[in-house]
């Protein structure tokens, strides 16, 4: 399986409904997976390569060794500790978690055309239309794969369907531009506003990300704004204060989102037999998370901490 | 954000009830214990407990109900009885002797109560003859051996059960027993057949005892008031003994006056049916009490206070049915009696009829933090916006469990579809737990039988036979290893469903027409329209709407099980016939990779997917339209229902392991919910399925469970999409649905039991996460910070 045998297709790790925290209304929230970004801290670290990858939560394995027979590349041994995948000779092609019966073996990331990922979002139009509600696209980055993007977010459009897009805002603005006339809320995610930290923490430098952040609310699409706080990168008073004059002139900003930092992309990076280097980091206080939630609105900006 | 509390009593309660709820909870220690009182007419092996009341619930299986016969029966009171008593007719006699119980049953007006009416847990003679005696107890006898037999195969119950009723309480309330004797007085000079003569003078008997039983708590009053030393009680005392004098014979005046008859007609129906609390319910109760609610208010007589105060005193007595339990049977105060409020919904021009006391029942209710009454919601599409935040929030703050909703779009056109005219079925009430019926002119038996539907699957894989024991259940449908199609499957469980659907109604059938013949209740057919009317008892068929109810029990079991043959064995051949049959024979030992299998590879209902919603629809409607055709002696029709109560769980004991993975013994899916965790796509899809079923073939309605944490309904914005979810799921034909917002033990078992619990979302960081997808360090974490906030 290549990409370019899919290239009409996206490439989608997850639809969630009844996603409650992704925009106004019940919303469904469909996971495009792939990302030009390497955050440190990544809590979907499933969602960053542009290829399906198998997966393994070793809990549910009832040692049956049905994998260990089914791969045709004799990646998997069985050990005592159960079955291991050499990563190197994986071709991620699914057959061990067709065969595996608890489902402990799972092939994240399923290509889709528009038709059928719509066909999946329009089940709860009505839930949608009640609540005020609709369709987020997420990541990965879903602007990284622009031409399925597009075509699923006009038939959305095309249904009245409310549209979000959550994103890292990492794209050529050609593309962004195409994307966003079928968009109507933009969740946009800033995470340092010094270039050269940004590179550090996150593989690429933000200065295409503040310039599209420009771009976005000059063409008055409404925004919100989502700021990580992540204990010794970005949860500094300064790097908030930073991100928030930036964002303070932003016309089309309606309020600011702060994602404190947890550790609920632990078990997924043990499934993708990856570390995980965030074991022993704290999440921040609440005590914390209310001063930067103060700082915030003394820039006039309504915010809400996205937590417990 | 504010510290999450279990649900408790309010600390702003008035002293008056605060008292009163704390002298309920000393339980024993109480002076006064409303225990269960049996009278007898005295004649040998009087019949003074109905067991055919109680075969319907498994856990008294076996001798249980004979000793408690036996039991009551040794204790019981024998009644002074006129001398010509066994020169009339049964009907006649019944309500004799009711009148008598209500002259001798103690009269208790306890401390700082202003709604008086005390002990009501009563065992009462059935008042038959010695020879009506010996043929009542001999077609019992084999009648109870019958429905035993399907209860212990965990087939099905099938017998008669009292109480899931509303009288007519507006009728008590505005003409009092006065205007409903006079009634009766009206029928008795048209000319009739002696028997419907005999009939309307025992309703008589029946008013004028209820009457006489109020002034006798008047008098009590009086008594005490004389005693009183402190002024303000002999106040309240004398305004009591006013109240009693008053009413329900003559209609109600004021708000207290409507509460203490309502109160009166009530208990004394409990005393008339033998029968404490299970289902006896109130319907709209916030309809009928509104204009003396909003009276009192206008003139000045009231304030909300006070009428909030008089209003807990109501509520209160309700919870004193469960002394019942130290004589009248195994449960525990846990078990819900079941004596429901109907709140809200809308009127016959689709207009909401929310008031201020559909308020002040929320209030009270979530301040007394008690059992009983318990309160159903009517959702419909003009609820207003403050309702449903209010009670949004009651579900957070309640942890859900004690209220449920119904669903007036689709409970609406069933209860049409079942031939209810459209003025009755816009004004429905709910009995029991969820069960939908007409207000004060509806006998319904909506727990009359509880029928396992994944049972025909082992009968349909067996060829009629009971797994464990062998025995013939069904018909024969021929060796399961010679289908060649998932159709034949399809055909021989459809065969098995209507052979043993048609044998439960017969045992049912039977037990009706006995109740029908030695069983009349005059007294609940005063407060039953169509009784007096057509002058027949309400046990034999005297009411308007006549019915008995037809519940499914593991619809989701016998789906899932479906789909999996379907898909797993004819589809996907994963596996042969022959290997699946072995496998559940051998109840998966050693073969737990092809039940991980059975799970995890074939589509299971509650997802919102049509390729196993389409087998349970068509099942469901299938079984609804089969039960249907069904009439008992006494002319009630069998209606479909999907109320499992706690059979989901007795039948699985005796139904053999499934192809969709359950092991032998477990529970079935409960009501129509989808299979214990197995609706992973969260709660639009669960409904999105559940709904498919197709309610408008289910008047009685259908339980509907789903899980939530509290940690989804904390903000405003969250409440404001959940209401928004509820309303969508009227929009789409949901029945009823009772939420369970989630604790830290049932989190510590979902540690234990993870395929138990996939659909479990948990908010803990910004966004819903599945409980079970997360590692055990934070499955710790998240536990101790709900218990800490406990």
């Amino acid at each position: 399986m290549n990409r370019e045998a899919h290239r009409e297709k996206g490439l989608v790790f997850s639809i969630q409904r009844y996603s409650t925290e992704d925009g106004p209304g019940i919303r469904t929230t469909v996971f495009m997976k792939g990302c030009p970004l390497r955050c440190l801290w990544c809590h979907n670290p499933e969602g960053q390569e542009f290829l399906p990858r198998i997966a393994f939560n070793s809990s549910r394995c009832i040692g049956c060794k049905g994998c260990v027979d089914a791969c045709p590349q004799g990646a998997i041994n069985f050990t005592a500790d159960g079955p291991r995948t050499d990563r190197g000779k994986c071709q991620n092609c699914g057959k061990c978690a067709d065969v595996c019966p608890t489902g402990a073996r799972e092939l994240i990331g399923k290509y889709m055309t528009a038709d059928e990922a719509f066909s999946e979002v329009e089940r709860d139009i009505l839930f949608y239309r009640n609540s005020g509600g609709g369709v987020t696209v997420g990541g990965g980055e879903p602007t990284a794969q622009p031409r399925f993007l597009v075509e699923f977010l006009k038939k959305c459009h095309e249904q009245g369907i409310h549209t979000a897009l959550d994103t890292s805002g990492y794209v050529e603005w050609g593309e962004m531009e195409e994307i966003l006339k079928h968009v109507d809320l933009v969740l946009y995610d800033i995470k340092q506003i010094d270039p050269a930290k940004h590179a550090d923490y996150t593989g690429v430098s933000n200065e295409l990300i503040l310039e599209n952040a420009r771009r976005i609310s000059s063409k008055g699409i409404p925004m919100i704004i989502r700021a990580p706080v992540i204990p010794g990168y970005t949860d500094g008073e300064d790097n908030i204060r930073d991100i928030m004059e930036f964002v303070s002139v932003l016309e089309s900003v309606a309020k600011v989102d702060l994602l404190p930092f947890h550790r609920l992309g632990e078990p997924k990076y043990k499934k993708l037999d990856r570390n995980y280097e965030f074991e022993c980091a704290q999440p921040p206080t609440d005590a914390h998370m209310q001063k930067l939630k103060r700082l915030v609105e003394s820039f006039g900006l309504q915010t809400k901490v996205i937590s417990k | 954000m504010a510290e999450r509390k279990l649900w408790e009593v309010s600390k702003t309660l008035s002293p008056r009830i605060r008292r009163l709820r704390d002298y309920y909870f000393m339980d024993e220690e109480r002076e006064f214990q409303n225990n269960v009182m049996s009278f007898t007419t005295g004649i040998p092996n009087d019949v003074v407990y109905q067991i055919m009341d109680f075969v319907s619930v498994p856990d008294m299986l076996g001798g249980v109900l004979q000793a408690n016969r036996d039991g009551l029966a040794a204790m019981a009171t024998r009644l002074d009885l006129p001398t010509d008593f066994w020169d009339q007719p049964l009907v006649i006699r019944k309500a004799l002797f009711f009148q008598k119980v209500l002259q001798e049953i103690p009269v208790n007006i306890l401390n700082d109560e202003l709604i008086v009416g005390g002990r009501f847990c009563t065992s009462l003679s059935t008042c038959l003859t010695e020879e009506e005696t010996e043929e009542f107890t001999r077609i019992e006898a084999e009648l109870i051996d019958k429905s035993q037999r399907i209860l212990s195969l965990g087939l099905s119950c099938g017998g008669v059960t009292p109480g899931h009723i509303i009288q007519n309480h507006a009728k008590v309330l505005q003409e009092g027993f006065r205007g409903i004797k006079e009634e009766v007085e009206g029928y008795l000079k048209r000319p009739a057949s002696e028997a419907k003569m005999e009939f309307l003078r025992a309703v008589i008997i029946c008013c004028d005892a209820i009457v006489e039983f109020s002034h006798r708590y008047a008098e009590e009053a009086r008594r005490l008031a004389k005693a009183e030393t402190e002024t303000r009680r002999k106040e309240e005392l004398l305004k009591i003994a006013e109240v009693c004098d008053w009413v329900p014979h003559n209609p109600a005046r004021t708000f207290h006056e409507a509460l203490q008859a309502t109160w009166f007609s009530h208990m004394v129906e409990m005393i008339a049916e033998s029968y404490p609390g299970p289902g006896i319910s109130y319907g709209r109760l916030d309809q009928y009490l509104y204009p003396f609610y909003k009276r009192d208010l206008e003139e000045g007589q009231l304030n909300r206070e006070e009428m909030m105060e008089l209003f807990q005193c109501f509520s209160i007595k309700h919870n004193y049915a469960y002394d019942y339990q130290t004589t009248g049977g195994p449960h525990g105060r846990n078990a819900g009696f079941g004596q429901l409020i109907t709140l809200g919904g809308q009127g016959s021009n689709g207009e909401d009829l929310t008031n201020d006391l559909t308020y002040l029942v929320l209030d009270s209710f979530q301040e007394l933090n008690m059992l009983e009454p318990k309160l159903n919601l009517r959702i419909h599409s003009g609820t207003p916006k403050e309702l449903m935040l209010r009670v949004c929030q009651m579900i957070r703050d309640t942890q859900g469990s004690p209220l449920i909703l119904n669903f007036d779009s689709v409970v609406i056109e069933a209860l049409k579809g079942e031939g209810m005219s459209y003025e009755d079925a816009v004004d429905y009430g709910v009995v029991g737990c969820l069960e939908n019926t007409a207000q004060g002119k509806d006998t319904s038996g909506t727990v009359d039988v509880h029928f396992n539907v994944a049972k025909s699957v082992e009968l349909a894989l067996g060829d009629g036979k009971d797994w464990l024991t062998g025995e013939r259940l069904g018909v024969e449908t021929g060796d399961p290893l010679e289908f060649e199609s998932f159709e034949q499957v399809m055909q021989a469980y459809k065969q098995q469903l209507r052979a043993t659907i048609e044998h439960v109604t017969e045992i049912t059938s039977a037990c009706d027409a006995l109740r029908g013949k030695y069983v009349p209740c005059p007294f609940l057919s005063a407060v039953i329209d169509g009784c007096v009317e057509k002058g027949r008892d309400i046990r034999d068929g005297g009411a308007i709407y006549n019915f008995t109810t037809f519940n499914g029990v593991g619809i989701a079991t016998a789906t899932d099980s479906l789909a999996a043959i379907k898909k797993i064995v004819f589809e996907d051949k994963r596996l042969t016939m022959a290997e699946l049959l072995q496998a559940l024979r051998g109840d998966f030992e050693g073969k737990e990779d092809m039940r991980q299998m059975l799970i995890t590879k074939a589509p299971k209902f509650g997802n919102d997917d049509d390729y196993v919603d389409s087998i349970a629809r068509e099942i469901f409607r299938f079984w609804c339209r089969e039960v249907s055709q069904y009439v008992t002696p006494t002319g009630k029709r069998f209606r479909a229902g999907y109320l499992s109560w706690n059979h989901f769980i007795h039948d699985g004991a005796f139904t053999a392991a499934t192809p969709n993975g359950r092991r032998a013994g477990e529970p079935l899916s409960n009501g129509a919910s989808p299979s214990q965790g197995c609706d992973v796509k969260g709660p639009t899809a669960a409904m999105k399925s559940v709904a498919r079923l197709g309610f408008d073939l289910l008047p009685s309605g259908a339980s509907h469970v789903m899980t939530i944490n509290p940690t989804a309904l904390e903000t405003d914005e969250q409440l404001e999409k959940f209401a928004a979810l509820l309303r969508t799921y009227n929009e789409l034909g949901g029945a009823s649905l009772q939420l369970n917002v989630i604790d830290a033990e049932t989190l510590r078992d979902a540690q234990r039991n993870p395929e138990s619990y996939e659909n479990l979302m948990v908010r803990i960081t910004g966004y819903n996460a599945y409980f079970v997808g997360l590692s055990r360090v934070l499955q710790d974490e998240v536990i101790a910070r709900i218990e800490h906030r406990l």
